[in-house]
């Protein structure tokens, strides 16, 4: 992962500021960066958002593909994900170097997104067992700044939200051949429902308390954090633990209580924001990358 | 501005794509009206007029500009097409791109009522535009729209709004317009005849899984000349079993007319028929006997055995419509002051129109143009409507209008496009067009031709080398070095493919100016060629071939007679007769030997008109005469065709344009071998060689034209010879010529064959470069097609119009009787021809209300028996020709037996005099 290389020092002065409710930054331990939400920045995309949150930098588009169902799970589409850290962000990323991350954030995505009870998958299914519709999540890593996975869950949540899949029909004919029939009109389509769909609160354990939203400064004093899913109803979802370092079952404990209050605080506002940018309608003077 | 437009599209693979194309928006696109400042394009040429026409539409006193939606455009365009007639059209303009008209499709709007509604903010925007412009100057904007809905939300809009049929028929000017106006059968119109004739035709999307699931097979819908209820479809593809399926029956037929492409549905193999002998024509004048036609119906299923039954069909779906507009005639409806009426085309195969006309009575007797707008399922007939009066049946100008019309041929005359490629006048060879040229002007060259001719494309010219060898040139005229591959020029002359000569009219290839003037090798004056000079011994066997581009200058332009003259006078002996001698005794070697190696001389009746100089009128038929020089020119032409195919052949194996002439299958010969066996004459079939041979031996002393009826016969019996790519085929073989390998070469001013071989070649030699589509061998099998296609009518058309002039001839000779001789002995009649005009005609001897009288065929000898007469073929017979106008779309010759005399049967001498005689005194 982006790594920053902070002197002794300058750890114990960043460990020493959240002990006191006093980030580098002048946030207190339970403050996020402003986060800026834009959608449907990619028009040759199903759905996309482009998310920041202080200096990280997420680009996701969502391509709605058709596909065959999968064997064990005839009635259902799926999805899949795809994060790429580009270069961009960190020298590091250079050439290979961000493989690793990207399957590791791409595998907890899986995790968290790909099943039933945060996207609604029986709806991407159109006929049984032959055709559904498989979506395709592209991430792109544009700027890394800390805290990415919280910033990667907010932009997927928003790019479902504004994914707009063609609605199609299934001709039969009398000898049982299925023809797709695709709508001609382009506002006929399905959206998605993205109520359940959880965003992932990362807590950073520093010293002896937890930060939400670290920077990369922050994440490099971290010896280890929680990655907590939580859906909009304060339900956690799924919970991870990554970094070298351990934690105790009781600092776990206050840390997954943290992760839900902050998770639902966090749903209500992206909530809001998203369906204010709906409400502006397509003659929304976009923002894009000139932003 | 920049918008960006984005749809959806559905991948060959079944996928979906989503498809986002960028679209600028502009600010700077005028009005268009003449003197409008706000748009500041004034400089421009104003794209409407100033003062609209005022055509008193009663609806809209003022100047007004119309702006039809786009469908009345596409429907509607014939009217709108005819100039003066519609104030101006708008057209649109300025409707997708321009700022202020731009709208984007909205929730709940589908494409069709977006472009509607853009259509309506134009209209909005030009009403306060021209507005603005001048307030004393009251232009308006009518919108033209059919769409009910449409219409009344644009008069919700306020903009003036009326249908098609409406404004038209408010045009007190202009009455016979609303016969124009495309029927389009609106819900009105439908309930009037509730009985629904026709099962409704399945949609594209159906057909086609139909189709790819084998249970619907596509072909091309055949109408059959002689019964308007069967109809045969010609599968595509390469299926070997039910490659023909029949249709019999108006309800199988579902409403396709002849050329469409169809969707057909076999019927189970108990349903099968067999085609019926019988000729039906459609008459009936009601459209409501639909039982009466089911009468019929039953009257075409004979019991027949089973070997007879095709595969039938009917047709289920329409894929693709091949309409074009149709010549023929109108049958006035019996019933006074009836707008409706029949139209009757001229094409048998083509089914009656119904059209709606006020003129009715004008267009009486008229050959005029109809065109089908539709076929609604509860109508006996199509619905159209007029387009074009052609003028009176039989006029020259009408008919030769019509036949060009009705063999496709296209005669318009050259667009603006076209001839912007023609080189400027004063042309004259430059610097430039020297490059990769020889100058040959110092030779000595000469063209022969037929008289009157003036787009001449070979000369000749023949010398002595040094070393007492013969250099023989044949000189083409350089036709590629004027027609750029690619250009309208070169698109318009490969969609014409030919020259089509009529008896008294020439429907160029390319342009006059090319045709008659640069490229045409004319005597006395510079100009480009492509040479192939041989060098030769006095023998005739070649050392040398060689092609190149060069300039000629002609020293003389020769009729075949005039050469003739000068090889046969003792007393010349300049250059150009030296020449023409040696021309002459290589091609008697050449021909010799092409004879040798079973090259066949084949013959058939060719007929020139004299005219009068005036009127144009036919005034003597002559059949044409054949000189040696003739022959001398062609044989040059086909070694020239020859090595030039061989050439391009050895440089473009996979590409290179080439003309084959398939062998005849056997069973083609059956009917000259019969024919000869009743003269006690052998013809052997099985090789080219001994063909020839065999005609060439049967001679018959006491008979002398016997030879001549022979090969007219072997005429017959052959195929097309046809164009074709070598890469795509693997038979080469001209079988009338004897060449394994065959191109045309020497014509390029009037075949468009011949200019692609010259291209091929001059890439061959390095004399001009290569095109990609010269090397596309799909694109020259596409070409071969359209060519072939375009020999072939121009070829039906050239008939055609002899056949006309025969009976404009006889027209005005009135009845006579020749001597004739039988070609083909029918079970009801036999086929003459009439050596002194070239004419062949069929004498039939069942007539309608005449006691039919004994007949006996034998198919074996072949001969006919009536009552005790025996007809054989080549029998001799003297038959009266007179002009049959009983039926005016179809004006022919009859031809009726006067010797030998058959009681009932023939005509006496007598009874054909006195008619004449009658009629004479009743002139006086």
């Amino acid at each position: 992962m982006a790594s920053v290389a902070l002197s002794e020092a300058e750890k114990v002065y960043i460990v020493h500021g959240v002990q006191e409710d006093l980030r580098v930054d002048g946030r207190g331990c339970e403050d996020y960066r402003c986060v800026e939400v834009e959608t449907d920045v990619v028009s040759n995309t199903s759905g996309s958002a482009r998310v920041k949150l202080g200096h990280t930098d997420i680009l996701v588009g969502v391509k709605a593909e058709m596909g065959t169902p999968k064997l064990e799970r005839p009635n259902e589409g799926y999805l899949e994900f795809f994060v790429d850290c580009s270069a961009n962000a960190t020298p590091e990323f250079e050439g290979r170097g961000g493989d690793d991350l990207g399957t590791e954030i791409a595998n907890t995505l899986y995790r968290i997104f790909n099943n039933k009870s945060s996207v609604d998958l029986k709806s991407l299914c159109i006929s049984p067992r032959e055709h559904c519709w498989v979506l395709y999540v592209d991430v792109l890593l544009l700027e890394c700044g800390g805290n990415l996975f919280d910033a990667i869950s907010i932009a997927v949540k928003a790019a479902l939200f504004n994914t707009r899949i063609p609605r199609v029909r299934v001709l039969e004919d009398e000898e049982g051949s299925k023809d797709i029939e695709l709508s001609d009109d382009p506002y006929d389509c399905i959206r998605l429902s993205v109520e359940n769909v959880p965003c992932i609160v990362t807590l950073c354990k520093i010293g002896y308390r937890h930060v939400v939203d670290a920077t990369l400064q922050e994440e490099a004093c971290s010896l280890a954090s929680l990655l907590v899913s939580v859906t909009s109803k304060g339900v956690v979802t799924c919970m991870r633990k990554v970094g070298k370092g351990s934690l105790d079952p009781e600092s776990i404990f206050e840390m997954m209580e943290t992760g839900k209050r902050m998770g639902k605080v966090l749903h209500t506002s992206l909530q809001s924001v998203l369906q204010k940018e709906e409400s502006l309608g397509p003659k929304r003077q976009k923002v894009g990358f000139l932003g | 501005m920049l918008k960006s437009k984005t749809f959806l599209k559905k991948t060959r693979a079944g996928g979906v794509m989503k498809i986002v194309r960028e679209h600028y928006l502009r600010d700077d696109i005028g009005c268009g009206a003449p003197g409008c400042t706000a748009c500041g394009r004034a400089h421009e040429e104003p794209a409407l007029e100033l003062q609209p026409q005022d055509l008193a539409s009663s609806l809209c006193p003022q100047p007004h500009y119309l702006l039809p939606d786009t469908n009345v455009l596409l429907h509607q365009i014939v009217s709108a097409g005819r100039p003066g007639t519609w104030a101006s059209v708008a057209s649109s303009l300025r409707l997708p791109g321009s700022l202020e008209t731009y709208i984007e499709q909205e929730q709940g709007e589908n494409a069709n009522d977006r472009n509607d509604r853009a259509i309506r903010v134009a209209a909005k925007w030009y009403n306060e535009h021209l507005k603005k412009m001048s307030a004393d100057n009251q232009l308006q904007v009518i919108f033209i729209t059919n769409d009910r809905k449409n219409k009344e939300k644009a008069v919700e809009e306020g903009i003036p709004a009326f249908t098609c049929e409406e404004y038209v028929k408010s045009l007190t000017a202009n009455p016979e317009l609303i016969d124009r106006l495309a029927c389009l059968s609106e819900e009105g119109n439908e309930i009037e005849s509730g009985k629904i004739i026709f099962s409704e035709h399945l949609p594209l999307s159906k057909l086609q899984q139909g189709i790819k699931s084998g249970t619907y097979l596509q072909g091309t819908f055949r109408a059959s000349r002689e019964n308007y209820l069967e109809a045969t479809v010609w599968i595509h593809g390469d299926t070997e079993e039910n490659k023909e399926i029949l249709l019999q029956g108006l309800k199988h037929l579902n409403r396709a007319i002849h050329e469409d492409i169809v969707a057909v549905e076999l019927l189970p193999k108990s349903q099968w028929v067999a085609p019926s002998s019988v000729v039906l024509q459609d008459e009936g004048q009601n459209e409501d006997d639909v039982e009466k036609e089911e009468e019929r119906e039953r009257l075409l299923k004979t019991t027949v055995s089973e070997k007879m039954l095709k595969p039938t069909g009917r047709v289920v779906g329409i894929i693709k419509r091949n309409w074009r507009p149709y010549c023929g005639m109108l049958s006035k409806s019996d019933i006074k002051e009836s707008r409706r009426h029949l139209f009757t085309p001229a094409d048998k195969r083509i089914p009656r129109i119904r059209i709606e006309t006020r003129q009715a009575s004008t267009l009486e007797g008229r050959r005029i143009i109809v065109a089908i707008d539709g076929w609604p399922r509860n109508s006996r007939y199509p619905n159209g409507h007029f387009v074009k009066n052609l003028g009176d049946v039989g006029e020259k100008e009408t008919e030769t209008e019509v036949l060009l019309l009705e063999h496709d041929v296209p005669h318009q005359p050259f667009s603006q496009a076209v001839l912007s490629f023609l080189p400027k006048m004063p042309w004259s060879i430059t610097e430039k067009d020297m490059k990769n040229r020889e100058d040959l002007r110092h030779l000595c060259v000469c063209s022969v031709d037929p008289p009157g001719c003036t787009d001449i494309d070979d000369a000749l010219h023949c010398r002595e080398l040094e070393n007492g060898n013969l250099e023989v040139g044949v000189h083409i005229a350089d036709v590629s070095h004027f027609i750029r591959p690619g250009n309208a020029l070169d698109q318009e002359s490969a969609r014409r493919g030919t020259t089509v000569y009529l008896c008294e009219k020439r429907i160029d290839m390319v342009p006059d100016l090319l045709s008659s003037n640069l490229c045409s090798l004319r005597c006395d004056v510079d100009r480009l060629a492509f040479s192939c000079i041989w060098e030769m011994k006095h023998n005739a066997e070649i050392l040398k071939t060689r092609f190149i581009k060069s300039i000629i200058n002609s020293k003389a332009s020769l009729t075949y007679a005039e050469a003739q003259m000068r090889i046969d006078s003792t007393t010349m002996n300049d250059d150009i007769t030296t020449s023409l001698r040696a021309l002459n005794k290589l091609a008697k070697i050449l021909k010799k030997r092409r004879i040798e190696k079973g090259a066949l001389t084949l013959s058939s009746p060719e007929v020139r008109f004299h005219m009068d100089s005036e009127t144009h009128d036919p005034v003597d038929l002559q059949t044409k005469e054949l000189r040696e020089t003739n022959s001398m020119v062609e044989e040059f032409m086909l070694l020239a065709n020859v090595s030039v195919a061989k050439k391009i052949y050895e440089e473009f194996s996979e590409h290179a344009l080439l003309r084959k002439h398939p062998a005849p299958p056997p069973s083609n010969y059956e009917i000259l071998v019969k024919a000869a066996k009743s003269k006690n004459l052998e013809i052997k079939t099985d090789t080219a060689k001994s063909l020839a041979d065999s005609l060439d031996r049967a001679e018959s002393s006491t008979f002398p034209y016997l030879n001549t009826l022979l090969r007219i016969l072997a005429t017959r019996c052959m195929m097309q010879a046809v164009y074709f790519c070598s890469g795509m085929d693997n038979d080469f073989h001209h079988y009338g010529l004897a060449s394994p390998i065959y191109t045309h070469f020497t014509s390029p001013i009037r075949r468009y064959a011949d200019i692609i071989v010259h291209r091929l070649l001059a890439v061959a030699i390095g004399a001009d470069c290569t095109y990609p589509e010269l090397t596309d061998k799909h694109k020259l099998a596409d070409i071969c097609k359209n060519l072939n296609f375009r020999h072939k009518m121009a070829q039906y058309a050239q008939r055609a119009s002899v056949a006309f002039h025969t009976q404009l001839f006889f027209k005005s000779k009135g009845i006579v009787s020749e001597e004739a001789y039988i070609l083909f002995v029918r079970k009801n009649a036999i086929v003459v021809l009439i050596p002194k005009y070239g004419l062949e005609g069929t004498v039939f001897f069942e007539e309608k209300d005449k006691p039919k009288p004994r007949l006996i065929y034998d198919d074996e000898i072949p001969s006919l028996k009536i009552e005790d007469t025996v007809f054989h073929v080549f029998d001799k017979v003297k038959v009266k020709i007179m002009l049959d106008s009983s039926n005016l779309q179809h004006q022919k010759i009859r031809m009726s037996l006067v010797e030998p005399q058959i009681p009932g049967i023939s005509i006496s001498n007598m009874d054909l005099n006195e008619p004449e005689k009658k009629k004479m005194k009743l002139e006086k």
